[in-house]
């Protein structure tokens, strides 16, 4: 029954909490950090329960609960800051500990209702911790220029079987075939190339999966994104980095780049079930 | 724990951090998520910042009706 009224206490008081991860309480920050948060007074704080430990913001209802929220997701500003923040705090949550990442903008109206979720999930929530217990996400990305690599690979194939003196249709819908086959062949030997890396990077990993490939405005790279795919690995294991260095010292001669980004908090290997119901 | 050395770029772009924090991560445990139209809406409100052919695509892909729908959902 308290724990009701101080529900609705808190909530006529225009707080809501901002949850960001959820940690083993063993290894969880120290409470109340004065951190970049998503509010302006940035503090952070670690609410633990039992086990567990769930890392939040008290932030201001009016921007995020309905309907001021939103209004705010049309915001492009406020959206980038806030994700920003989302990011650097699971970032530093990080750097001391394993951390269950949720996604942006998962809120509760009250502190009780936050412990009340750890309480009521904590199986579930301890297995996923479980799974991640020292490990962290990086990201792989790969990028090549299709023409040149094309070329390199000796698979422009588009001057073969034409004749000098051939001309007109058929010349040139075998030119077009011709084309297609080439284009056809380097998709083909492109995702061999990605299937052969990704297996080579799963040596080192405890999981991996493959993410939407970006096009060049998003990847801010002028290259075609040849693999873009997450990994799962121990946080304080060089194989993986040692691994993506041999790559790139093996694939630069083919004019393909390797990226490298993370740590992560392992947003791309969490149960796809855990915290939901 | 040890982190492994920061070989990696700081700087992260925005798309790779939307793409992480709305479409991965713990989803509906809150009293407070983003429906998927409100994943949808965070794209557009993002698009001149994000300029993805990739995004794009997936919003024409998306039910109009779903976009009508509130962004934020309660429970």
């Amino acid at each position: 029954v308290s724990s009701a009224l101080e529900a609705r206490r808190e909530q006529s008081l225009g707080t809501c909490w901002y949850l960001y991860g959820v940690v083993p309480a063993s290894s969880a920050p120290d409470e109340r950090f004065d951190w970049p948060s998503v509010t302006a007074t940035g503090q952070v704080d670690v609410l633990g329960e039992g086990t567990l430990a769930a890392v939040v913001t008290p932030a201001p209802a009016v921007d995020f609960d309905q309907p001021g929220l939103d209004a705010h997701l049309q915001d492009a500003a406020w959206l980038e800051s806030k994700i920003r923040a989302h990011e650097q705090v699971l970032e530093r949550v990080l750097a001391h500990s394993s951390v269950l990442p949720f996604r942006f903008c998962t809120i509760y109206r009250s502190e009780e209702s936050v412990r009340g979720f750890l309480r009521e999930r904590r199986a579930e929530l301890e297995a996923a911790l479980g799974q991640l217990a020292g490990r962290v996400e990086l990201g792989v990305k790969a990028f090549a220029d299709r023409k040149r690599l094309a070329h390199r690979l000796g698979s422009g194939v588009q001057d073969e079987g034409l004749g000098e003196g051939e001309s007109g249709g058929r010349a040139y819908l075998e030119r077009r075939l011709a084309e297609q086959r080439s284009a056809d062949d380097l998709e083909r030997v492109a995702l061999e190339l990605v299937e052969a890396w990704h297996e080579e990077l799963m040596a080192h990993a405890a999981a991996g999966t493959f993410l939407r490939l970006q096009t060049p405005e998003a990847s801010g790279r002028p290259d075609d994104m040849l693999m873009n795919a997450a990994y799962l690995v121990e946080a304080n294991d060089r194989g993986f980095i040692d691994a993506v260095a041999a790559l790139r010292g093996e694939y630069e001669a083919l004019g393909i780049v390797f990226e490298l980004t993370g740590p992560w908090p392992p947003y791309n290997f969490v149960p796809d079930e855990a915290g939901t119901g | 724990m040890n982190q492994p050395d920061r070989p990696l770029q700081h700087e992260v772009t925005l798309l790779e951090l939307v793409d992480r924090v709305l479409n991965k991560g713990v989803v509906l445990s809150g009293d407070i998520t983003l429906s998927v139209a409100g994943v949808d809406l965070v794209y557009v409100g993002l698009r001149l910042l994000l300029a993805s052919a990739g995004t794009v695509e997936r919003l024409q892909d998306s039910d109009e009706t779903r976009l009508l729908a509130p962004a934020a959902s309660s429970r």
